[in-house]
């Protein structure tokens, strides 16, 4: 239940131990530039860039497919439907009907569909290779106010718990002989209620002692707050952090200053 | 080990082999094999981890087995469906706010009833007769999510009471409450045992255990660890310590004035007394 939120897997290589600040940063970076990037070739180099970072970080075969199956899905539904709805351009492959299959339309099709690959898997190695903890540090550390950052790190911490509430929820209605699988459309969703209202109520009862405890930890007290972990940038996180902006900067420059088609 | 039934008893659970390996592969129960007939009063205890909940929700179905066999009455938990055997075993959750979701206290306890499709006039019969076992006359147009936890305890049970079911499971019902609310749900308890309902508890307390429950079942790390007597459970010392469990400190007084010619079986402060009142009588 806990991967399925927290897709953070610990281990011990160059990617975990890279500063989180520029592995934020880089990774919108490498996003921008799957937007900037416009042709299909250029896009699978990016694409083959960044399973070669996958590679690198050891990522585990079987949880990867896990977390990106969504997405492998998401894309051959782009590259199925966009030609559908796409019919700018020439050569006419088929017609059906009313429906027009361009050449240039299903290149762009698969272009997409790498684009959303790229941005997919960019951010999944953000998630696995940073624990969350380390993300709302650097969150906080770039600009982002503390309160803001706690709720974040509240929020991650206890959607896990909160998802095994909801299971328990469903066993505790079903031992009482709620059959959720039965009955029309209306009759099932007015069952949920049985689960909505328990979980909202045992939210809120989390919530509040919750604020209890934080009150009684001194949380808000006029102080100028201290970190126990400090974030320092090291020499191979400035290294990272340039090669990634070259990365994004040739091609941004080359695109729109010397307009080549990239 | 496992306690003779008399003639006439007819057995309700049976397990067979069990095993169970959650998704995520943590195995769970291992190996477990265990008759439970009518009327009796159970107690499970082991460990934190060491199986009970998941042992428990084998017997309405909730979970089925990975491996070997669940007979409950006279179905194979795989092949029917939960709200089929919730008829025969009813289940009262650890947590009441977990259930607890209708307006009033009596739409509460009504709500099992309803589901298993009674007629009206059973429906209000037996929920009636729920409240009154829980003493929750007084409470039964308030909404049940404001009570104390130890009337929304005693709501969520008297909605299981409702079913009318064969068998009841307790899953740690005593925690939040204090020593008096806990003594006057064990005699409720003993009161619907004591109508031919079995009671399954699983519990922490092993003095609630020791002047309750005629029969013991401990697990460690999934495995049946001892399935007797009470009497017999709390004199087996090191295989209780070893399932992470101690046994009340009457029956450990016992124990350690055995020479003196205690039976390391007493169980409850009166045995106790008597015990040593017999003694000393002798040595006069
Ligand atoms: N939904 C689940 N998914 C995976 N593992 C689980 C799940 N529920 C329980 N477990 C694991 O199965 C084992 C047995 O758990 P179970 O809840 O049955 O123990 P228990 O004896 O009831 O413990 P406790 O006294 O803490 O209630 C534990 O190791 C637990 O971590
Ligand atoms: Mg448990």
């Amino acid at each position: 239940m806990t991967g399925f939120v927290d897709l953070y897997s610990e281990n011990d290589t160059f990617l975990h131990r890279l500063d989180p600040r520029v592995k934020i940063l880089s990774v919108l970076l490498l996003s921008l530039l799957a937007f900037v990037l416009s042709t299909l070739y250029s896009l699978v180099v990016l694409l083959a860039f960044i399973f070669l970072l996958l590679f690198l970080s050891r990522a585990s075969l079987s949880r990867t497919w896990f977390a990106l199956r969504f997405v492998l899905r998401f894309m051959t539904l782009i590259v199925i439907l966009w030609p559908i709805f796409d019919s700018a351009g020439t050569p006419v492959w088929a017609t059906l009907g009313p429906i027009k299959i361009t050449e240039p339309a299903v290149w762009r099709g698969f272009t997409s569909a790498a684009r959303v690959g790229c941005l997919a898997c960019v951010w999944y190695i953000l998630m696995f290779t940073t624990s969350q903890r380390d993300l709302v540090r650097a969150l906080v550390r770039m600009g982002l106010r503390f309160d803001y950052g706690l709720t974040i790190a509240i929020s991650l911490r206890f959607f896990p718990s909160f998802m095994a509430t909801i299971y328990s929820i469903i066993d505790a209605q079903r031992a009482r002989g709620l059959e959720f699988n039965r009955g029309g459309l209306i009759k099932r969703s007015r069952k949920y209620v049985a689960v909505l209202v328990p979980a909202v109520v045992s939210a809120l009862r989390t919530a509040d002692s919750l604020s209890l405890a934080l009150q009684s930890r001194a949380y808000g007290a006029k102080a100028r707050r201290t970190y126990l972990r400090q974030l320092k940038m090291r020499r191979s996180d400035f290294a990272a952090l340039a090669i990634v902006t070259a990365l994004f900067v040739v091609p941004f420059v080359a695109k729109y200053v010397f307009f080549v088609h990239i | 080990m496992i306690p003779k039934p008399s003639i006439d008893d007819e057995r309700l659970a049976a397990f067979r082999d069990v095993d169970f390996t959650y998704e995520d592969g943590t195995e769970a129960l291992r190996g477990i094999t265990l008759d439970i007939w009518k009327g009796e009063h159970i107690a499970l205890v082991g460990g934190n981890g060491s199986g009970k909940t998941t042992l428990a929700k084998h017997l309405n179905g909730l979970l089925t087995p990975t491996g070997g066999n669940v007979i409950v009455g006279e179905f194979d938990t795989c092949k029917e469906p939960v709200a089929r055997l919730a008829r025969t075993v009813g289940y009262v959750f650890q947590n009441p706010d977990h259930q607890l979701f209708c307006p009033t206290v009596t739409d509460e306890v009504q709500f099992g009833p309803r589901n298993f499709g009674l007629s009206d006039s059973e429906i209000a019969e037996k929920t009636d007769r729920a409240l009154e076992i829980m003493t929750l006359d007084h409470l039964k147009a308030e909404p049940p999510m404001s009570l104390s936890l130890g009337d929304r305890r005693r709501v969520s049970i008297a909605s299981v009471i409702a079913t009318d079911p064969e068998m009841i499971v307790l899953d740690e019902p005593f925690t939040g409450l204090d020593a008096k609310e806990a003594d006057e749900l064990m005699r409720v308890v003993n009161g619907i045992n004591r109508e031919g309902k079995t009671i399954i508890l699983i519990t922490h307390d092993m003095r609630v255990v020791a002047e309750h429950s005629e029969r013991v079942i401990v697990l460690a790390e999934g495995r049946l660890m001892l399935d007797c007597r009470t009497r017999k459970v709390f004199s087996e010392s090191s295989l209780l310590r070893d399932s992470g469990l101690t046994p009340p400190p009457v029956s450990q007084l016992a124990h350690r004035l055995g020479e003196y010619g205690v039976s390391p079986e007493t169980l409850t402060v009166d045995e106790l007394a008597e015990e040593i009142a017999r003694l000393m009588e002798g040595a006069k």
